[in-house]
């Protein structure tokens, strides 16, 4: 496989190159073979398959066309995972941005102890999705659970109350685990931008008589604001590949099914392959899409002035 | 602008705040994992442990297990604990390595289609990972590498490939040339130039790629749970497993938790400044 990968290369070029070339082209064949063996000839064989019928227990795999495109019009449980990730790329992204710029300017105002404070902040999203989502399945345990023992020792009804019973408590449940675990990107990116706005932008907005709250509004907000954009499609493409939080804490109960689990459900239980290859192309587009979209009004709105 | 007291108090009651948040749970998780069993039970709940135990650490990892009896575990913990470290060390090597060469290679020297390449490969940073993830699948029952260390190793190396070539290419660019030209002049070949000048001198780089790449291979769920079932199940899989629907052990869960935590925190303790550098490099897609 190296050879025809680093040979098709070369063989455009013709004869005659210099070591440097011979060089460079073996320093990137591993890169060559890695990406086109384990990403882009999946990627293609996805979108290909998508147009055919492909099942492991069925025989053959005729071409279909947009069949397995058109079926997701008609599927029910499709649209209500579609509801419940669009619900939670919204909540999700709010959150991780309101809160994370709020918890960003907090920081930058320390100056004692703001490494460990930002060490504390980032643990979160060190570690592994999974293992966040049992702590959390911990933390919602209706009897002997954290989140139940605080609002019962604040004197609130709250004994043996169970939060996945109920869909809209479920839901936000599960966007919590995911904020916690995400939020510390937002906070990172932003923070970095806040350090990085000139002093004397505050001078000069202090002798102009601007309060805090004005000089955040006006000085901070302003010119943190690519960084928040940045921040916002991490935010989103984060939230659109929800799986591990809603898979641990609810399993595959509809109520809380993202797309992703959805694919996963239709892929490996339902082993409809080729629906599950069309469904990962919609989704991987959308994802884009927005990403696009979010890096558009980014580069309208920033101007090097 | 005078900082008045009330304002400190209020900047420190909002850090105060956003610590428990970041550190609640984590604390919670340990607590309980020393908390016995029994003490599971009491209400109202403790919010500190009554009574200390080590009994879901032995469970876990087989230590004087005869006492306590229950459910042996530990022989999978062990396993899975081994799995996840030999897959992610892998990955991380590996998957630093070829970027290094590579990036090498695209800031340094020139080949036909240096330039398209470099954006193909990043590009595909854009790409979920599930978009690949059932051809990838058919690919690797073919080779019989489904439940292996090298397939999952491979698997991720080409997932976490690109963010790191991206941050090498950078960091190679900002190198001073002026050194790398210097030895050249001395007669000094490509390759003992890429090991003795620009290796050392990207350390920072190397690492902040190493860190997330390794916490990206730790923390990785949907792969494993699809690529490493049986032989190679790493700890992501394994602790999920102990919330079965009739039972779930709270003990095993957070102690288990608990040392998949460490390894993560020890990096963002000792290595946060690369981590945060790698972060901030890796955002700006």
């Amino acid at each position: 496989m190296s050879v025809v990968a680093s040979g098709n290369v070369a063989n455009k070029r013709g004869v005659g190159f210099n070591a440097d070339t011979t060089l460079g082209l073996l320093l990137v064949s591993p890169i060559v073979i890695t990406m086109v063996a384990l990403v882009f000839y999946p990627m293609g064989r996805t979108v290909w398959d998508s147009l055919h019928r492909v099942n492991p227990m069925q025989v053959g795999t005729p071409f279909v066309g947009l069949e397995n495109y058109s079926r997701m019009l008609s599927d029910a449980q499709l649209a209500t995972t579609w509801g419940n990730t669009l619900t939670y790329v919204v909540l999700a992204v709010l959150a991780e941005i309101i809160l994370g710029v709020l918890a960003a300017a907090l920081i930058n105002q320390i100056k004692t102890g703001r490494q460990w404070v930002l060490a504390a902040v980032i643990l979160p999203w060190a570690l592994p999705g999974v293992v966040n989502s049992v702590i959390w399945l911990w933390i919602y345990q209706p009897g002997a659970g954290l989140l139940n023992g605080i609002l019962v020792a604040l004197g609130l009804p709250f004994e043996n109350h169970v939060w996945f019973n109920d869909r809209t408590s479920a839901i936000i449940a599960v966007t919590v685990v995911h904020v916690w675990r995400m939020m510390p990107l937002t906070i990172v990116i932003v923070l970095a931008a806040m350090q990085g706005i000139p002093a004397h932008l505050y001078e000069a907005a202090r002798i102009d008589g601007a309060t805090r709250v004005q000089m955040f509004g006006l000085v901070t907000l302003p010119l943190v604001r690519s960084a928040i954009a940045v921040a916002m499609t991490n935010a989103t493409v984060n939230a659109f590949n929800l799986f591990d939080e809603a898979w641990v804490l609810a399993g595959a109960s509809l109520e809380t099914r993202p797309v992703l689990v959805q694919i996963y459900l239709e892929t490996f239980q339902n082993l409809r392959f080729s629906y599950g290859m069309a469904l990962s192309v919609v989704v991987t587009l959308v994802s884009l899409l927005i990403s696009l979209v979010y890096v558009l009004r980014v580069y309208r709105n920033t101007r090097f002035d | 602008m005078k900082t008045t007291l009330s304002y400190k108090i209020l900047i420190w009651t909002g850090i105060a705040v956003l610590l428990v948040w970041s550190l609640g749970p984590i604390y919670w998780t340990i607590a309980s994992s020393v908390t016995p069993s029994a003490d599971f039970s009491t209400r109202p709940i403790n919010f500190f442990p009554q009574h200390f135990t080590l009994d879901h650490y032995s469970r876990l990892l087989g230590v004087n297990i005869a006492r306590i009896g229950g459910v042996e575990v530990f022989k999978q913990f062990r396993a899975a604990l081994i799995n996840s470290v030999v897959t992610s060390v892998a990955a991380t090597l590996l998957c630093v390595a070829i970027s290094a060469f590579g990036a090498y290679a695209f800031t340094r020297l020139q080949f036909p289609g240096r330039k398209a390449l470099f954006i193909i490969v990043v590009a595909t940073l854009a790409i979920p990972a599930y978009a690949v993830l059932i051809p990838l699948y058919q690919i690797m029952i073919k080779l019989h590498l489904v439940d292996t260390y090298v397939g999952v190793a491979l698997i991720y190396v080409s997932a976490f490939l690109p963010l790191s070539l991206w941050l090498l290419k950078s960091v190679f660019e900002a190198l001073p040339i002026a050194l790398e030209e210097a030895a050249q002049l001395d007669g000094a070949g490509r390759l003992y130039i890429f090991f003795n000048i620009v290796l050392p001198l990207a350390g920072p780089g190397l690492t902040a790629a190493a860190i997330l790449t390794f916490l990206g291979a730790w923390g990785q769920y949907l792969v494993p749970l699809i690529f490493s079932p049986q032989a190679t199940k790493p700890l992501t899989v394994l602790i999920p497993e102990f919330v079965t629907k009739n039972f779930i052990d709270y003990g095993l869960i957070t102690a288990s938790g608990s040392i998949a935590i460490i390894i993560p925190a020890l990096v963002v303790i000792f290595l946060n400044r690369y981590l945060v550098s790698g972060l901030l490099a890796g955002s700006v897609k």
